[in-house]
């Protein structure tokens, strides 16, 4: 049986599906048993979806790099 | 990016078209910063990006699609990045930064290994509501910046980028363990800023 800690300690392995066979079940023993494990294993889902939705900066520059790719493209083009 | 769509873009670009390229850029340059920013550090990223895209335009005509165009992408960014930094490349700093509400420690569990203070309920239970409240996303962003140069970008190309534990081990040449320990550091610290918040109500 693992304790909450070591499921802590996993819980990014779990998510990432990096848990071999073994230990991925005794993961989910735990979890079937342990209420706080699930509520945090819940939130940690919560907090790499919170991640993935932060809006990104936008590209300042983006006209003058579209620009100076544009450029180096004519020139290439040239024979 | 569907193959379909990728195809179209392609020729878009290699005929020239500005729109094309702007929409190339729009899409990638995140990512392929976050590739920049871990191996060259914060100072050197944007202009390795600059060279990186100028390398993109030289080799457009060459590339044959066996990869997505992303990740054909940030393979030349890796690529530009390595070779202008080959001299002194960094050794990889699994070195942990303190981040402004700490982490999940061991102060948490009692010495039997149960959670001495579990987690308790949020309030909010999508991203959308998470990220509505301002100071909340400030206070994010506030976190993203402690972490290290390279624990931030693991966790940039895992979460918002999408990519498999193994791409980005290959494109910035570290081990399958240490991409594991630097991205379970940086989501534990991004939970506990926001676990801070749903308790305190502020940052």
């Amino acid at each position: 049986m693992l304790t909450c800690k070591e499921l802590v300690a996993r819980s990014s392995d779990y998510l990432d599906g990096e848990l071999p066979l073994g230990e991925k079940l005794l993961a989910r023993q735990h979890l079937l048993f342990c209420k706080s494990c699930r509520r945090f294993i819940k939130q940690m889902r919560l907090t790499q979806a919170t991640i993935k939705a932060l809006p990104e900066a936008p590209v300042d520059d983006i006209d003058e790099i579209v620009q100076r790719m544009t450029d180096a493209q004519r020139t290439q083009d040239k024979p | 990016m569907m193959g379909e769509e990728q195809g179209r873009l392609l020729e878009r670009l290699l005929a020239g078209e500005q729109s094309a390229f702007k929409e190339l850029v729009d899409t990638y340059q995140g990512a392929m910063r976050a590739v920049a920013y871990a191996i060259v550090g914060s100072r050197n990223a944007d202009e390795v990006v600059q060279d990186a895209w100028l390398a993109v335009v030289r080799n457009l005509a060459g590339f044959q699609q066996r990869s997505s165009l992303k990740t054909w992408l940030l393979t030349i960014t890796a690529n530009t990045a390595k070779n202008r930094y080959k001299q002194n490349r960094r050794e990889v700093l699994l070195d942990d930064l303190p981040a402004p509400h700490g982490s999940v420690g061991d102060e948490r569990f009692a010495g039997d290994g149960h959670w001495l203070l579990a987690p308790s309920a949020w309030h909010e239970d999508s991203p959308e509501a998470l990220l509505s409240q301002d100071e909340l996303r400030e206070c994010l962003e506030h976190t993203l910046l402690s972490l290290s140069e390279l624990q931030s970008s693991v966790l940039v190309l895992r979460e918002r980028q999408g990519l498999e534990l193994e791409q980005i081990c290959n494109l910035l040449d570290i081990s399958l363990s240490n991409v594991r320990v630097l991205l379970h550091r940086a989501r534990l610290k991004v939970f506990a800023t926001l676990e801070h918040f749903e308790e305190t109500g502020q940052c």
